[in-house]
């Protein structure tokens, strides 16, 4: 888990990250992710928060086209450069 | 020990409505105190990796959700520029159809006559111009594929930016500040203009006294808890839609009409995914760039999302081995959104200090999701697409979908301290100012009596804009034009 997701968790209110957490711990066991599986809108959004860590690391972006390094360096260059806040 | 600062208005909140009244008051010559709960947040500290960007620009990390059927995902910025920073930077003025039902409904004297000067200054400060095709995206161009192929009325949007680039992170925080949010333009001119502006300032009270405001206490300092009283005559509270009722009724401001915190209209939206043939990569470019209006008048508005991977992962309608799978597509996959002008109408209530936020999809607004999923299948699949995922659960058709079924979030909060032109209706008048407390005042979302069916931030600025200029006994002054050409209203 990446440190800015784990930052997420911790930015949410109680209920919401309690939640969060079990959802994920259950998604990661077999007999947890069967039990998932019962309830459509948990199994997704359970799938979601996964997706959403997983796809937060760096070296997996970069395998879709997407680096996250490279464009918030070039923002700062471009506001460097052009005098922006 | 309380710090005691005094003004002539002291304005709480620095999001769409707040930093708005705050540089005009201070340009026109008020001494202006601004409170803003949020930091002023470093641009050099923005990453562009979602979950670390939502943690750091959303209040609760963008987890506020109302409950109800169905639950409701409610996202709302927290900072200096407040949502806007956060938005995707989309700029309607409020359709001439919403104003004349104010008008008729509520008597608000807010013709397009009436409220084009202070259009057209929000829009010359804010840089509004329709995107670029050439930094529209290829997701936007799968959208527009798909509405020329079935003649559907469409367009490029309008938007608050400067220099964009199509970074692709509207809402995690623009890496090159080429969104004109209110935190990098309304913001620094009130503070040119002499307005004094504390962050981290969490307003507690509004204070009052034989039936008129006197100024509001805060708490500031963080951990320290320090106290801080602004004395001032004039008060405007610009919290936002979801905070300012529980400010009031926090405060113990008498209520007359009833309606405050009621009335809660959000624009419920969705989105839908398709893997297509070519490839999309949709996070470049702006992610919000393109909208479809052909069902507009039936309060179903098609507009752009996109986002990068993690945002991808988090929004894709899919599960287990499925999702896997389309996220391995990431590069070839288009996602649009379906935003309804909402029917259904929800309460905002305090428990404990914090807002609990009551909101059922009404079946009026069911059907609007229902019929829209319809057609935004059909757009995608008129654009050649390969797959078309629904934000419904698995063996679930659009038109059997039930409210339960929707995986719905919101944007658009408004409504829940609305202006009523008729004497004794609203929390606040036809001039903003709140019934029964002399020179307390609104600005922001709260004060929309109804769905715009459009993107909100535009309206709430140009009411602000008035509300100043009101305050100052000013007229507006003649705008200066600009390049701003036809604006682009729903059909």
């Amino acid at each position: 888990m990446s440190a800015g997701f784990e930052f997420f968790l911790h930015a949410a209110p109680w209920p919401q990250r309690l939640g969060m957490r079990v959802l994920m711990a259950l998604a990661r066991r077999p007999r947890g992710a069967a039990l998932l599986e019962r309830s459509p809108l948990a199994h997704q959004t359970a799938t979601s928060l996964l997706g959403m860590s997983r796809y937060d690391d760096p070296a997996r972006a970069r395998e879709l086209g997407w680096d996250a390094t490279a464009v918030a360096v070039r923002g700062r260059e471009l506001r460097r450069v052009e005098g922006r806040p | 020990m309380t710090r005691v600062l005094e003004a002539d208005v002291c304005v709480v909140g620095a999001g769409a409505g707040g930093a708005v009244v705050a540089a005009e008051l201070a340009e026109g010559g008020a001494r202006v105190v601004l409170l803003e709960q949020g930091p002023a947040h470093d641009p050099d500290g923005f990453s562009a990796r979602p979950p670390e960007m939502m943690a750091k620009l959303y209040r609760d990390a963008g987890q506020t959700a109302t409950l109800g059927k169905p639950p409701i995902l409610l996202p709302l910025g927290r900072g200096l520029g407040g949502t806007t920073l956060v938005n995707s930077g989309t700029c309607f003025r409020t359709p001439a159809h919403v104003l004349e039902r104010w008008s008729r409904e509520f008597e608000l004297e807010l013709d397009e006559p009436t409220l084009a000067p202070c259009f057209e200054r929000v829009e010359a400060a804010l840089s509004v111009a329709e995107v670029d095709p050439g930094l529209a995206g290829a997701n936007a161009a799968v959208a527009r594929r798909g509405a020329e192929r079935l003649g559907w009325s469409h367009g490029y949007l309008r938007r608050n930016a400067r220099g964009c680039v199509g970074s692709g992170v509207c809402a995690f925080g623009c890496p090159t500040s080429a969104k004109q949010h209110t935190g990098i333009t309304y913001v620094p001119r009130a503070r040119a203009a002499g307005a004094q502006l504390l962050t981290g300032a969490d307003v507690r009270r509004v204070l009052t006294r034989g039936g008129r405001v006197v100024g509001v206490l805060a708490r500031v300092g963080g951990e320290r808890r320090a106290s801080l009283e602004v004395r001032a005559p004039s008060v405007v509270l610009a919290c936002g839609t979801i905070h300012t009722p529980v400010l009031l009724a926090r405060s113990g401001v008498a209520d007359a009409s009833g309606q405050l915190g009621r009335n809660l209209a959000l624009h419920p939206a969705t989105a839908a995914f398709a893997l297509m043939e070519e490839d999309v990569n949709m996070a470049r470019g702006v992610p919000q760039s393109f909208y479809v209006d052909e069902f507009a008048g039936e309060g179903i508005m098609f507009e752009g999302v996109a986002g990068p991977p993690a945002y991808a992962a988090m929004s894709l309608p899919l599960s287990g081995e499925e999702h896997r799978r389309a996220m391995a597509s990431y590069r070839s996959l288009a996602q649009f959104g379906l935003m309804v002008s909402d029917a259904s109408r929800g309460v905002v209530r305090s428990l404990g200090g914090r807002p609990l936020i009551r909101y059922d999809l009404c079946d009026a607004d069911l059907a609007k999701f229902r019929h829209g999923l319809v057609r935004l299948r059909e757009l995608f699949l008129a654009a050649g697409a390969r797959e078309v995922y629904l934000p419904l659960p698995p063996g679930v058709e659009p038109e059997r979908a039930g409210a339960r079924d929707l995986k719905l979030m919101a944007f658009h909060p408004l409504g829940t301290a609305r202006a009523d032109g008729r004497p004794g209706r609203g929390v606040t008048d036809g001039e903003l100012a709140v019934r029964g407390v002399r020179g307390l005042y609104l600005a922001d979302g709260s004060v929309v009596p109804s769905a715009l069916g459009v993107n909100p931030q535009l309206t709430i600025m140009a009411l602000a804009t008035r509300l100043a200029f009101n305050l100052l006994e000013r007229t507006l002054p003649a705008p200066a034009r600009t390049d701003n050409e036809e604006l682009p209203c729903p059909s």
